[in-house]
């Protein structure tokens, strides 16, 4: 079976599949003999053709972290179902979200109230700067998902704004 | 190493991360009993577990908790602490909560309240080192006459610089270079100043393109003795704020440093300083003139500790118990060379984002020559509520080119995982020829973003990547596991 990790943001499709000594691990059209031995707790020796390195490993749920040749890496397992089904976007609201991770200063809106595209909704402040969170369209503030003082993680939603029904 | 009759024998440290367990180790080297104030999500951080005792501080933001003066003074009477160390951010230039540790009857590890509001305040700062004959730029300042500012800081001439009066740290700072985004710019370093600082004035500065950023450390007891502990390099910077620190610098002459460092303990005598103290110059050209002065420990103070072999922190409470000086500047030599590199949660290639995450995995480096202050413990949650700085690896060499060679081992060998970490971009900007030769300047990581970009994979790293995640990964070993070996490698050719 032909399993998928994205790394860097790119999708790789690999199959692992046991040989006499260790593993045949193939990508693409290339396959390649790999194999790991631990080394005491998150450290590994793997073999990957001829060659073999000192790696560190840990694991969190599908991520798969790696401290490879003084350079730390993530690569995410993506399974089958998720990689078939769309991402589901609504026509009708539009989320915005923490381009950074950071904390609320100052909330503008209430929910239920009309904004106009550009308007100043939330103020965050990350790396020691103030950014302004701005209505992407007309609309109405249909949730805020932040208060004041709070902090928040980057791609957190902030605000999430229906929009103004066109004038007939 | 151990004191007996000071005023005080336990201090309470109003700080977190690295510096909270730095400051803990020295207190306790010295005899004396360390306790810190935490937040709750500082639970987990090596100096809560380091201390003597430990207490919980609340606040409306993480943040707010350590800047609530009032709350800390109680939390040292509760403690019984005789004296507050208030490390570096946080209260540490809050002259207010000198004078409210004071007439608590704590000593503060730090100069008085009144030398902290002349050199906290930059404008009064830099009228007072005008005054006493010492370089300044050209400048406008709100105060003079608020109402003419705008026009006098267009008179400064672009680029300029707009600096909130009470600012410090790189925050609220605004480049403008053209004339038309003057006005919108200082509303919005007004409004920034406003809330770091609680004082919306601000002064202007003509911008000085590409300078290097060199500062000296100066130590002052309270019998009038005061000594410079020579100069740190500090140029490579970003948002206004110090990636690594090194010295000596490479840039200057035996005369010039000589010039910058006396320069530096006048300013701090004509003051009358006291406790540990750190004037910044901006450098170009062969002149340099007066930026500002920090009155507290810095991030990179262990740079000077590599080469003269003394703890600033210890000399920071020898002097708070009144004990003078046992060397004289005479006695001041450094050695060798030492680099300090800052480890953060950021993602240089994202524009240095701050990042966030588990660590789950952390091993730092050692060996001869390599000191790491880290405030981070593996099953700690790196978070949005705090500086992104984890932790600071200093490396000395008895050269320059000893400390980068070492440094680049250590940087290999220092393992975070979980949360991704600048310390790949340390690797490249150690590697980078222009550092190599000390051609640094504070605009240097902008005229190369090549070191802040991450490097294409090789067809190799891939590989191992891939290999590494396929053989860690339950279901794709579970699924290698489930064939036997003949169907697999038959699996292998219908492919």
């Amino acid at each position: 079976m032909a399993h998928n990790f994205s790394l860097h943001g790119h999708p790789h499709e690999v199959w692992l599949a046991r040989a006499p000594s260790g593993y045949t691990l193939h990508i693409g059209d290339h396959s390649v003999a790999v194999a790991m031995v631990a080394r005491g707790e998150h450290v590994h020796e793997l073999t990957v053709g001829d060659c073999s390195e000192r790696i560190y490993v840990a694991v969190r749920g599908d991520e798969v972290h790696v401290h490879l040749d003084g350079q730390a890496h993530t690569l995410r397992y993506t399974h089958n179902l998720e990689r078939f089904s769309g991402e589901e976007q609504g026509e009708a609201e539009a989320v915005s979200r923490a381009p950074m991770p950071g904390a609320v200063i100052a909330v503008h809106v209430q929910e239920g109230q009309s904004v106009a595209r550009g308007e100043v909704m939330v103020v965050i402040e990350s790396m020691k700067m103030e950014t302004a969170i701005c209505a992407g369209h007309d609309g109405t503030v249909q949730k805020l998902h932040v208060v004041e003082g709070q902090t928040f993680d980057r791609d957190a939603p902030l605000v999430t704004l229906e929009r103004a029904e066109p004038v007939a | 190493m151990l004191v007996q009759n000071w005023v005080f024998s336990s201090v309470l440290i109003a700080n977190r991360g690295e510096i909270a367990l730095r400051i803990v180790r020295t207190v306790q080297a010295l005899g004396l009993r360390a306790v810190v104030v935490y937040h709750r999500l500082d639970v987990g951080a090596p100096a809560v577990q380091r201390a003597d005792e430990a207490i919980e501080i609340h606040g409306a933001t993480p943040v707010a908790a350590y800047l609530d003066g009032a709350q800390i003074v109680e939390a040292a009477r509760t403690t019984g602490a005789g004296a507050v160390h208030p490390g570096y951010g946080f209260l540490s230039e809050n002259a207010g909560f000198a004078r409210a540790c004071r007439e608590a009857g704590l000593v503060f590890i730090g100069p008085t309240p009144e030398l902290i509001e002349l050199m906290g305040d930059k404008v009064r700062a830099r009228g007072f080192v005008e005054r006493a004959g010492f370089p300044v730029a050209p400048s406008a300042i709100e105060d003079d006459e608020p109402a003419t500012f705008n026009q006098r800081a267009l008179a400064v001439g672009f680029p300029l610089l707009i600096k909130p009066a009470a600012g410090g740290g790189g925050k609220g700072m605004r480049i403008v270079r053209e004339p038309s985004q003057l006005a919108s710019e200082i509303e919005r370093a007004r409004s920034e100043g406003a809330r770091y600082f609680g004082d919306g004035r601000l002064y202007v500065e003509r911008f000085v393109e590409n300078p290097r950023h060199i500062e000296v450390q100066v130590l002052g007891d309270t019998h009038g003795t005061v000594v410079h502990l020579f100069e740190r390099e500090c140029s490579v910077q970003r948002r206004f704020q110090k990636i690594v620190e090194e010295s000596p610098s490479p840039a200057l002459t035996e005369a010039q440093r000589q010039a910058i460092c006396e320069t530096a303990a006048g300013i701090a005598r004509s003051a009358g300083y006291t406790n540990a103290g750190t004037v910044e110059f901006i450098y170009g050209g062969g002149d340099f003139y007066f930026l500002e002065m920090n009155t507290r420990l810095q991030v990179e103070h262990p740079v000077t500790e590599a080469i003269l072999g003394i703890d600033l922190v210890e000399q920071q409470l020898r002097i708070a118990a009144g004990e003078p000086l046992v060397f004289s500047q005479a006695d001041l030599k450094p050695s060798g060379h030492a680099i300090e590199f800052r480890v953060y949660a950021e993602d240089a290639a994202a524009g240095y984002l701050p990042t966030t995450g588990p660590v789950l995995m952390l091993r730092v480096p050692a060996g001869e020559g390599v000191r790491v202050d880290s405030g981070i413990a593996a099953g700690q949650d790196v978070t949005a509520a705090f500086d992104p700085m984890l932790a600071k690896l200093i490396v000395w060499g008895e050269n320059r080119a000893q400390a980068m060679e070492r440094s680049r081992l250590a940087l290999r060998d220092y393992v975070l995982l979980g949360c991704k970490t600048n310390l790949g971009f340390l690797s490249r900007l150690l590697r980078h020829p222009a550092f190599a030769a000390g051609e640094i300047h504070t605009g240097f990581l902008d005229a190369h973003p090549d070191i802040a970009a991450e490097p294409d994979l090789t067809l190799a790293t891939k590989q191992q990547l891939l290999a590494s995640a396929a053989l860690t990964c339950r279901p794709v070993r579970d699924a290698a596991d489930a064939v036997p070996i003949l169907h697999a490698a038959m699996g292998a050719w219908r492919n």
